[in-house]
């Protein structure tokens, strides 16, 4: 199995995932915001003697190095000329680091990388590749990697069919806690790709889709299950799809990721479920899902027709298995979601 | 009891209280007692999954919940107010403040219930 881990981009935190697990086959992490920026929110933004620093220490280890700049809109910026020499020069730079990977998401990246660069060329999430022939459009395009979209990580027809579609690798990303079809994705990447990106900066009131996001799945924590993340102990449903696993999280702590990553590897978590979702903390110490309670569940998905109001599997199982955390005095106990 | 036992105390039953009242599991994800370099202080207390119809339909006894989350943490409840995301039904926070005298002018002047499009004003206490 090959696992990706998120590297918030310092060296201290680097260097705690690289002693912390043997587990690990490549790390990602942002770049400087100026050139590309990425559509998620980062906690930094390494210059290049920084990026070179970690990913000779990464090499060190056997770990590859892969760069994110996945920005889902670059407002035009790629298509002027300042922009393009801009990137290009960017993208020398991570060359001649050694960088293993780049992660993007504008179909433009992908053909200049693949074209001018020796580099692994990946796809990211963000481009949304949710069928075979997206899949194949990339491939041609130059993809060396697919990052599938993990809207469809619980359809196994798509999975099946873009698997036998495209030769090039495939990777999926386990821990998505977004809405299943989230209707705030485009909107709030590209939001992000300009907070995270080259300027001009914005001065936002707050955070629309976060709120939003947050507050859907309080009032039906249904969406919480539905959520298309993959459990650890249901990799083996995959295998024949591919063996490259990514987890998400690049703004959490060193602790965090590695409790993934030995999740990921050993395929086997007893707790909580929502320790392990890349999902706002804000959600985190509200809920407790019994991860070892969601056993054979992946069964109904694979065969499910995803219309939830004929179904209401996903609904049934929140109420069965979902624990609120409630105050008392000073301290939190478990209640169920309905008392 | 220290300070911050006090406010995790209260953030507990201000919590427990509203998802009563509302129904379904409201979301305090943290108290703040504040003070502000004009003067200003007093409480905030970020909120997630609460809406502003809540707000409408529940007013007075959300008021009432605040009042009292106030009088515990010993800060008057003379203006308290909820803190919205502009044109949207999320309301981010709940807020009581005493405010300094310039502040208290600046809210004195007006008169509605939402003097800028992200607050939504539960009890302003005039003063003589
Ligand atoms: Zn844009
Ligand atoms: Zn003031």
């Amino acid at each position: 199995m090959k696992l990706y881990a998120p590297h918030v981009g310092h060296l201290e935190a680097l260097e705690e995932l690289l002693t912390g697990s043997k587990d690990i086959y490549g790390i990602y992490m942002a770049g400087t915001p100026d050139y590309v920026g990425t559509g998620r929110t980062n906690l930094s933004s390494p210059g290049l003697e920084e990026i070179a620093e970690q990913t000779a220490r990464a090499h060190e280890e056997d770990v590859k190095m892969e760069v994110v700049l996945n920005s889902s809109c670059m407002g035009g910026q790629h298509l002027t000329p300042e922009g393009y020499n801009r990137v290009n020069w960017y993208f020398t730079q991570l060359h001649n680091i050694g960088v293993d990977a780049v992660t993007v998401a504008e179909p433009y990246f992908i053909e200049m990388l693949s074209k001018d660069f020796d580099m692994e060329v990946v796809v990211s999430v963000l481009s949304f590749v949710d069928s075979p022939q997206k899949a194949e459009f990339y491939e041609q395009l130059g993809a060396d990697t697919i990052v599938i979209d993990p809207v469809i990580n619980r359809d196994f027809e798509k999975l099946e069919a873009i698997r036998d579609s495209v030769s090039c690798d495939l990777k999926l990303l386990v821990n998505e806690g977004c809405l299943y079809q989230c209707p705030f994705r485009y909107a709030h990447f590209n939001f992000f790709s300009h907070a995270n990106g080259p300027g001009p900066k914005l001065n936002v009131l707050d955070d629309y889709y976060y709120y939003k996001c947050l507050s859907l799945r309080i009032s039906d924590p249904q969406q919480l299950i539905k959520s298309p993340w993959i459990r650890p102990e249901d990799l083996k449903e995959y295998r024949h799809i591919t063996d490259t696993f990514k987890i998400g999280g690049r703004t959490h702590f060193p602790n965090w990721i590695l409790n993934n990553v030995q999740a990921y590897a050993n395929e086997s978590y007893d707790g909580n479920l929502m320790d392990l979702l890349d999902c706002p903390r804000d959600i985190r110490d509200l809920f407790y899902i019994s991860n070892k309670e969601l056993e054979g569940a992946i069964n109904q998905w694979k065969q499910c027709g995803k219309v939830c109001n004929k179904c209401g599997y996903c609904k049934k199982l929140a109420e069965k298995i979902i624990k609120v955390y409630t105050a008392e005095g000073c301290g939190n106990i478990l209640k169920p979601l309905k008392s | 009891m220290t300070i911050t036992d006090t406010l995790a105390k209260n953030r507990g039953e201000l919590e427990n209280k509203l998802r009563n009242l509302l129904a379904k599991p409201v979301f305090l994800i943290e108290m703040d007692a504040f003070a502000l370099p004009c003067g200003c202080k007093g409480l905030t207390i970020n909120t997630r999954g609460l809406q502003f119809d809540d707000l409408e339909i529940f007013e007075e006894h959300i008021n009432e919940y605040l009042k009292k989350t106030s009088e515990n943490l010993e800060v008057e409840p003379s203006f308290l107010f909820a803190r919205l995301v502009p044109g949207t039904a999320e309301v981010a926070s709940l807020n009581s403040r005493v405010l300094c005298n310039r502040c208290y002018m600046d809210f004195a002047r007006g008169t509605g219930k939402q003097p800028r499009p992200d607050i939504y004003i539960l009890n302003f206490s005039r003063r003589e």
